[in-house]
């Protein structure tokens, strides 16, 4: 069997320690290792964004990275947002509302994608929304509900700042 | 008259009930499933795209540490047979199409042989491993390379490359050409791309030491799977049970047997392992069938008018490698040929039409089969017979749609319109858009010198169809069962399937209204055998029509089994009691009453208290036949600005009338036809599927297989109106596919008219890339004048 080497990396606040193949990828380890599946993988090269998880906070393709190179990172998949669907996040809320998803496979990664635009820009016009979720492929929507839901999304977590 | 209190859910724009699992990134899609023992499977895929076969070592393969299993075509040529799907047109040419190619492969991405290991990147290892030899042949990569003298032949029996070759003719062809005012031909084309879910197949098979065979499979279509599984495997029917989870995506591409599936299967029987194969995009690409790739000719009469009076058309489609389950290699052509006059009153009809075998990947069903080359043909021609005889393209269009008091219209092809409201939302459309601004605000653009053009399209939406003709199948009806449980609560079990269009809310809202439940107490169930009717599945804009009213008419069965017993318990008749927000009453007399849940506990747990002629079960199951199908039909408008140095080209407005009958829930109608134009727009910009000459696929990734991103798709702006269908429970049509048919022949017809100012052109197909609208712009400069 090919040589492993450990890793540690935080996924939501706990800790997986694994012997990992070094061409492992940090996908199958969200998915595999760590048991997580609401990140999705769609095309395996870092073009559709349906793997999208918030490494240090910072939104990254995991099938584009081997779980290696996540070794002593912190990072949120879709399951941190919250866990049963009486808690749910202000911007699981809004694409609920506003119909922001169909088959639910590029749901995840929209959500942190939008998770991290609104920290950056919490009241994003509609054209900088588009442009910050160009890289997340919805083969479903055509967008528009996507878009209002992210402004919605928006409004709620501005409102909830403000409380 | 007994009015329902509570509103009606019918119609009401209820959130999604099935929202939250996805939100939470709990739902279950096939990936995300585990077996106890369960293995990993990989595919070795044919880089050859015609040869024969010689042979496949798997040694080298199965000498390697934790590889399990593998098989080759050879290893299963006596227990699976091939999947075959004859069109019941006389003169259609069977191809025999092996879960592993046997003596030959005929497609790039074809399989050679599966692998099972412990993982899949041992199992990926393993192919890398595996020793084969092919003889190649010629490769045939296009129709005329398919149809030239001597070309080689994917089926040599046949002694030619043609699956079918067909002719449909009705009227009087000739003597309309003779008498018409003016004729002209066009010659148009769209390219091979598909529906491209974002979840790619996947399947999980295990065989049980009963014998019966599960297969989880990323399917549409479940129990259509099932029965091909048994046609083709050594299980019967009975013992095989398909279950198709949550699924991201299906639009057509996931509505067929694959190979795949088979081959999968046959590896769990052999091994007694559950076996997992996840398709990579790559193979996604490559050997998930692909659509739309069209030619058609067709020479059109006119008048002075501009009313359109004969059609005399060639529609050529470039079907692939073999014929596939359930739709035939047949299917394009006989669509096409069927709905070439669309929503035009056109009484003269003649068109050749033929699919030819390629060595490329099988081509099948997506979203608007045949639908958006047929619509882009004849909106090209109405905008052709505009600028002829000098009309405004939404004045040529109304002087030869289907009036409303004309429905139901019986088309010259034989297919029965119902009802639509064609000239109607043509014009609702055009006062959305506020067309005469639209006019103006082009004119005005020109004036500076800005390329700004406006394009229209009107269309029937076949929705719910019965078996298009000459297919092995007939697929008008499906079936749902009812069942009340001893709460009073209900689950309602249908044969269609649901991958982002919202049954386990719209069904529900349909049976809450009748058994006057809250939406609370109706659950959806879907995507089982075992625990579903036998039914269909979900494709062809049917789910609403066939599950919406077989449910419905289940609904009705159990409502009438509860009034009957209340009415007993009330010792009063049943024509004296009423269903009511959840209660049973005396009509003048609602003291006198009892809940549903009473009725059904009692049903259940105390039948001794019902008349003895009453049975215990509250259930029932209903089958619903939709006949002919019900026709929706909508109208799409376009603004668009081209930048003449670029050739790329801004969409400004999109906007759509859908009149989709009454709709179960507005909010997912919208976002149907959102998801459709989207699509739409994406085979209209740049989705193609490229082969070389010597039948390589060129397009295998993201980055050289454009999909639209929130920044191509613009706002999209939808309206409705509401003719209910002639004969479908509630009114009620479906649409699933229309938005996707017409943004081709819109775009088209914008293009056009941006770049009139510059000269004639024609713009004869898609996908419209920057670089072609600049060849367009070039060749109207130059007086090119209509290619």
């Amino acid at each position: 069997m090919s040589n492993t080497s450990e890793v540690r990396i935080q996924i939501n606040g706990e800790v997986f320690e694994r012997h990992v193949e070094p061409r492992k990828l940090l996908s199958d380890f969200i998915r595999e290792d760590a048991a997580l599946t609401g990140t999705h993988v769609g095309c395996e090269h870092g073009a559709c964004g349906a793997c999208t998880v918030l490494l240090d906070g910072e939104p990254v393709r995991s099938c584009l990275m081997f779980a290696a190179q996540a070794d002593g990172m912190v990072l949120e998949t879709v399951e941190s947002l919250a866990s049963t669907p009486a808690n749910l996040h202000p911007i699981q809320e809004a694409f609920w509302e506003k119909h922001g998803l169909q088959c639910g496979f590029c749901t995840p990664g929209m959500l942190l994608t939008t998770k991290a635009l609104l920290e950056k820009n919490p009241d994003p016009s509609e054209d900088e929304i588009r442009q910050a979720i160009a890289g997340n492929i919805c083969r479903c929507t055509g967008y528009v509900f996507i878009v209002d839901a992210i402004k919605d999304a928006a409004a709620r977590c501005s409102s909830e700042g403000d409380r | 008259m007994t009015q329902s209190l509570a509103p009606r859910l019918l119609g009401a724009k209820v959130k999604r009930v099935e929202d939250p699992r996805f939100l939470l990134g709990k739902a279950r899609y096939i990936d995300d499933m585990v077996r106890p023992g369960m293995l990993h499977a990989a595919f070795l895929r044919s880089p050859i795209p015609h040869g024969n076969v010689r042979s496949v070592d798997v040694g080298p393969a199965l000498a390697m540490e934790r590889v399990r299993a593998a098989l080759t075509g050879r290893d299963i040529a006596t227990k699976v047979k091939p999947i075959v799907c004859d069109s019941t047109f006389e003169g259609f040419k069977s191809s025999n199409y092996h879960a592993i190619a046997l003596d030959k492969v005929r497609y790039v991405g074809e399989a050679l042989a599966i692998v099972a290991a412990d993982t899949r990147y041992i199992a990926e290892d393993a192919i890398e491993m595996i020793e084969f030899d092919i003889d190649e042949l010629g490769p045939v990569a296009s129709i005329a390379a398919a149809t030239r003298e001597g070309a080689p032949l994917l089926h040599e029996h046949w002694g030619d490359n043609f699956f079918i070759e067909d002719l449909l003719e009705a009227g009087d062809v000739e003597s309309a050409f003779r008498d018409a005012h003016g004729v002209f031909e066009i010659n148009v084309s769209n390219q091979r791309h598909s529906g491209i879910p974002l979840e790619t197949r996947g399947v999980i098979a295990e065989f049980d030491s009963d014998g019966v065979l599960t297969m989880w499979s990323a399917t549409q279509i479940p129990h259509m799977v099932r029965t091909g599984m048994a046609d083709c495997l050594e299980v019967p029917e009975h013992k095989i049970r398909v279950i198709a989870p949550d699924v991201g995506g299906g639009f057509g591409p996931k509505g067929h047997l694959f190979p795949e599936e088979l081959a999968v299967c046959q590896l769990a029987i052999e091994t007694g392992r559950p076996i997992k194969w996840i398709e990579d995009r790559r193979e996604h690409m490559l050997s998930t069938f692909h659509a739309r790739e069209h030619y058609h000719r067709v020479k059109v009469a006119y008048t002075e008018e501009g009313v359109v009076t004969a059609l005399d058309a060639t529609i050529e489609v470039d079907c692939g490698a073999y014929s596939i389950y359930p739709w035939t290699a047949a299917m394009d052509v006989e669509m096409g040929l069927v709905m070439l006059p669309g929503p035009y009153k056109i009484r003269n009809f003649r068109c050749e039409a033929q699919s030819v075998a390629t060595n490329k990947c099988p081509f099948g069903a997506y979203r608007g089969v045949a639908r958006t080359a047929v619509c882009f043909s004849i909106e090209r021609i109405m905008d052709q017979v505009a600028n002829k005889v000098g009309l405004d393209p939404v004045e040529v269009r109304r002087r030869n749609l289907i009036r409303s008091d004309e429905f139901p219209y019986m088309s010259i092809t034989g297919m029965e319109y119902d009802s639509g409201s064609l000239i109607e939302s043509l014009d609702k459309v055009c006062d959305e858009a506020d067309y005469k601004a639209m006019r103006q605000f082009q004119e005005e653009a020109r004036s500076e010198g800005r390329m700004v053009g406006i394009g229209v399209s009107v269309f029937t939406e076949q929705t719910a169809p019965p078996a298009d003709k000459g297919l092995p199948l007939n697929f008008s009806w499906d079936a749902a069962t009812v069942r009340m449980d001893p709460s009073g609560k209900v689950v309602v079990q249908v044969g269609t399937h649901s991958h982002g269009q919202g049954h386990e809310t719209t069904l529900a809202q349909i049976v809450a209204d009748e058994l006057e439940l809250p939406l609370a107490d109706v659950r959806i169930a879907f995507g089982d055998t075992e625990s579903t009717p036998n039914g269909i599945g979900t494709f062809a804009s049917r789910s609403a029509v066939v599950a919406g009213s077989a449910s419905y008419l289940a609904a009705v069965s159990v409502k009438e089994n509860l009034t009957e017993r209340a009415a007993h318990l009330l010792e009063a008749s049943v024509e004296d009691v009423e269903v009511k927000a959840g209660r049973i009453s005396v009509k003048g007399a609602p003291e006198q009453s009892v809940s549903i849940a009473e009725v059904a506990r009692i049903s259940y747990h105390h039948p001794e208290l019902l008349d003895p002629s009453m049975e215990p079960l509250l259930e029932a199951v209903a089958t619903y036949n939709a006949g002919p199908g019900t026709y929706a039909n909508s109208a799409q408008i376009a603004l668009i600005e081209v930048d003449a140095e670029t050739g790329k080209f801004k969409i400004l407005r999109y906007l759509v009338v859908e009149d989709c009958g009454q709709m179960i829930n507005p909010t997912i109608v919208d976002g149907q036809v959102h998801g459709g134009i989207a699509q739409g727009l994406g085979g209209a910009l740049f989705e193609e599927l490229i082969y070389d000459d010597e039948g390589q696929l060129l397009t295998t990734t993201f980055l050289d297989y454009l999909m639209p991103g929130a920044t191509d798709i613009p706002n999209i702006e939808v309206s409705h109106l509401v003719t209910p269908s002639a004969f479908v429970p509630n009114g009620i049509k479906g649409m699933g596919e229309g938005g996707a048919v017409a943004p081709g022949a819109v775009l088209a017809c914008a293009i056009e008219d941006a770049i009139k100012p510059i000269g004639e052109v024609f713009v004869d197909r898609t996908p419209l890339t920057p670089e072609r609208v600049v060849r367009f712009i070039e060749a109207a400069s130059s007086g090119g004048g209509v290619e």
